[in-house]
């Protein structure tokens, strides 16, 4: 019996609330957890369940994600059969269809019809979590289903497993059934079998700044963090080859996630650095999420910060959020002593 | 095959036997170093940053892990259509099976990979030591003396010259005598091992080597000495920068401490000159409330509860509450349990550390302790 899934990624959505972490890259190149991005999550997931063949569908800024994911190597995904696929899409500017899957997958349709995997499971890039799909379809067949919505305490995942054919007759069809995207048809009249799937495993949901800070120190958690990071379902990101990190003298540490290439001098508490980040003697880093290669500078004191990445922040300067509203610094931006 | 100017032949099938217990499953350059890497992952670099894309690894003793590491060269961009890595084991041949018996051994019975690509130049490595060189300025200086072979040389203290193969040269660097290990020494450039050799010579040389019943079939002790009893024009090119042969269990853990001195010349954190290696996937480190980490290297995927100095911490560690860790080198997986400690040791792969264990070198004594699996057993 042919149990193959296809993987299919939806990586349209852009959330207004992520403005200011989105405005150069997609939702799904957003970085997370120190070394990854929220890409990478579903991704490793789909590999790690024996699926071969993923489509991406990208929109809005999407040079990052390309620039993550190049050929797919580093999630096993450059292939001679199947592998990884690119699909931006070519209604940038059409309105109206923004959250309407249906019609890029129909600008895509030869991919669906080549693939002779005959199961698809449909997800989002902005769900973090470590899944096997395999026993969704082994239940899916075990009740005879036609669709089967992913699901976590009732509320639902935006993810879907269905047949193949079934997808393709949707797509096909969403003229005349006025189904835009998966959660149209879940929602619609039409006869199919709709089934539920209680995942129970890790679970964030990135759709504004406040849930992206929230969820990120959810992660300091080391009961968390061993449901997200488990062994044999490893989570695959592109290879920087930095070396490790290295404490110095007066460097003082304290609940923390670390990523790799960074140089650290000063005092960090409950925060998140990711890789090649440099502190410097004396700052002090709280309750904070500081992406790839920012330099902070001697002295420096922040609170309730997410700094993106390529920030520098000049020796002196002192900035605070709040837990309900963290500051939020832009990319590649240089921060001087003046502003707090 | 595309003709090449300058491919290396990397020899790594060194035993490493003065490492003892690191070496029991493992090739010399398949040991782990610096939190992250293997030994042989500073040559195969420097050999891409160098602009040398085709490299033979010659290897014998215990292969498997070397062989599965070095794959098909990704690590070190090395997979390329035209050379790349190949890794050279020992075979047998119509009339018998022919073991490498010696470095210059090794190269012959591989003379038809050289010969497929029929450079102009042969660089000879070794995968045994840690240090960063561009491979390309000596070829230059190689090209620029006329020379038909050049000896790396690097100085080493007068006092500890008389532990190495020492070149004698003369003011234009053309190496006028070589002496292994001598008791009075006259120069203090020691050999690094690395030779590049104009292909032709190289060739002609190994061939006559070969016939001879009573050579041991080594660079440095054989072909050097002949080329200079012939009067070929051997050259030394001073090398200056960190370079040390992490040969016994003392030398591997001042190694892996000396990159904790910041002022150290070997930087890792040297974009221009980065040094690859296997991506182990794992997840960031994590460091607990309890711990507390200071001039330590620590990689991905550890979790320390714990007291960590002056160390260096690989992959998947895990320091439990209590526990504390001074000088010392805990290689990848290892469990270093609660109330534990441990000073001036190095830990293998994959040991488990009972709780409340205490590990240090006996008073008086300067010796690194190499914790194994038997000394644990004896303390239960």
């Amino acid at each position: 019996m042919n149990k193959k899934l296809l993987g299919v990624i939806d990586a349209t959505t852009n959330y207004d609330h992520l403005m200011e972490l989105t405005a150069h890259r997609s939702l799904a190149a957003v970085p997370f957890a120190g070394r990854y991005r929220l890409i990478d999550f579903v991704l490793s997931s789909m590999v790690n369940s024996g699926i071969k063949s993923v489509a991406l569908f990208p929109k809005y800024q999407y040079r990052s994600l390309l620039d993550h994911l190049e050929s797919g190597k580093n999630w096993n995904l450059s292939r001679k059969k199947d592998g990884l696929f690119f699909f931006p899409t070519p209604h940038l500017d059409v309105p109206g269809i923004e959250n309407g899957s249906f019609t890029h997958f129909a600008a895509n349709i030869d991919y669906f019809n080549k693939s002779t995997q005959k199961y698809a499971i449909i997800a989002n890039c902005f769900t973090i979590f470590n899944m096997d799909f395999q026993p969704v379809l082994d239940r899916h067949l075990a009740m005879g289903c036609d669709i089967t919505e992913i699901c976590q305490n009732g509320h639902s995942l935006d993810m879907y497993l269905i047949k193949t054919s079934l997808l393709i007759e949707l797509i096909e069809t969403r003229e005349q059934t006025g189904y835009t995207c998966m959660k149209d048809v879940v929602k619609g009249k039409q006869p199919l079998t709709h089934c539920h799937y209680e995942y129970t495993g890790y679970i964030s949901t990135i759709d504004s700044i406040e849930s992206f800070y929230v969820e990120s120190m959810k992660l300091l958690n080391p009961s968390e963090w061993n449901k997200l990071f488990i062994d044999h379902q490893p989570i695959y990101t592109k290879v920087k080859d930095e070396p490790p990190t290295r404490y110095l003298k007066s460097s003082s540490i304290k609940h923390a996630m670390v990523a790799n290439g960074c140089i650290i001098d000063g005092t960090i508490e409950n925060s998140i650095i990711s890789r090649g980040v440099r502190i410097g003697k004396g700052a002090v880093i709280k309750n904070s999420i500081i992406m790839q290669k920012c330099t902070i500078g001697d002295n420096c004191i922040i609170d309730s910060a997410i700094l993106d990445k390529d920030v520098k922040i000049e020796k002196g300067t002192v900035m605070k959020g709040t837990s309900q509203i963290p500051l939020v610094i832009r990319k590649g931006t240089v921060q001087g002593e003046l502003i707090s | 095959m595309i003709k090449k100017k300058c491919i290396a032949m990397l020899l790594a099938g060194g035993k490493g036997s003065r490492l003892h217990s690191l070496t029991k499953d493992l090739a010399k350059p398949a040991v782990p170093f610096g939190g992250k890497y293997r030994i042989i992952d500073f040559t195969l670099s420097n050999c891409t940053n160098s602009g040398i894309d085709t490299v033979g690894v010659l290897t014998q003793y215990q292969p498997l892990v070397l062989n599965s590491y070095i794959g098909i060269g990704s690590a070190w961009d090395l997979d390329r259509i035209n050379g790349g890595v190949t890794v050279l084991p020992p075979y047998t041949a119509s009339s018998e099976v022919k073991w490498y018996t010696g470095t210059a051994s090794a190269v012959y019975q591989n003379l038809n990979y050289l010969e497929q690509y029929n450079p102009e130049y042969v660089l000879i490595l070794s995968g045994d030591h840690i240090y960063k060189m561009n491979y390309e300025e000596m070829l230059e200086y190689h090209i620029k003396k006329g020379a038909d072979a050049t000896i790396s040389v690097i100085e080493v203290p007068w006092d500890e010259a008389s532990r190495f193969g020492i070149m004698n040269t003369n003011e234009e660097m053309g190496v006028t005598e070589f002496v292994e290990k001598p008791d009075e020494p006259i120069s203090n450039l020691a050999s690094m091992g690395i030779y590049i050799f104009k292909w032709t010579i190289l060739r002609e040389y190994l061939l006559e080597d070969a016939e001879n019943p009573k050579s041991s079939h080594d660079f440095g002790k054989d072909i050097i000495p002949k080329l200079l009893h012939d009067e070929k024009k051997l050259f030394a090119y001073p090398f200056k920068g960190y370079w040390k042969d992490v040969g016994t269990v003392k030398s591997l853990w001042e190694a892996n401490m000396d990159l904790l001195d910041e002022n150290c010349e070997l930087d890792l954190f040297d974009y221009s000159w980065r040094i690859y290696s296997v991506n182990p996937n794992q997840r960031p480190q994590y460091i607990s409330s309890e711990a507390e980490v200071t001039e330590s290297l620590v990689n991905e995927g550890c979790t320390i509860e714990g007291f960590v100095n002056k160390s260096v911490l690989f992959q998947g560690v895990t320091v439990k509450k209590g526990a504390m860790i001074r000088e010392s080198v805990i290689m990848p997986d290892a469990i270093i349990g609660e109330n534990v400690l441990i000073e001036k040791a190095i830990v293998p792969s994959h040991l488990t550390i009972p709780d409340n264990t205490v590990i240090k070198c006996d008073p008086g004594q300067d010796e690194i302790v190499l914790v194994t699996e038997e000394m644990l057993a004896k303390r239960v």
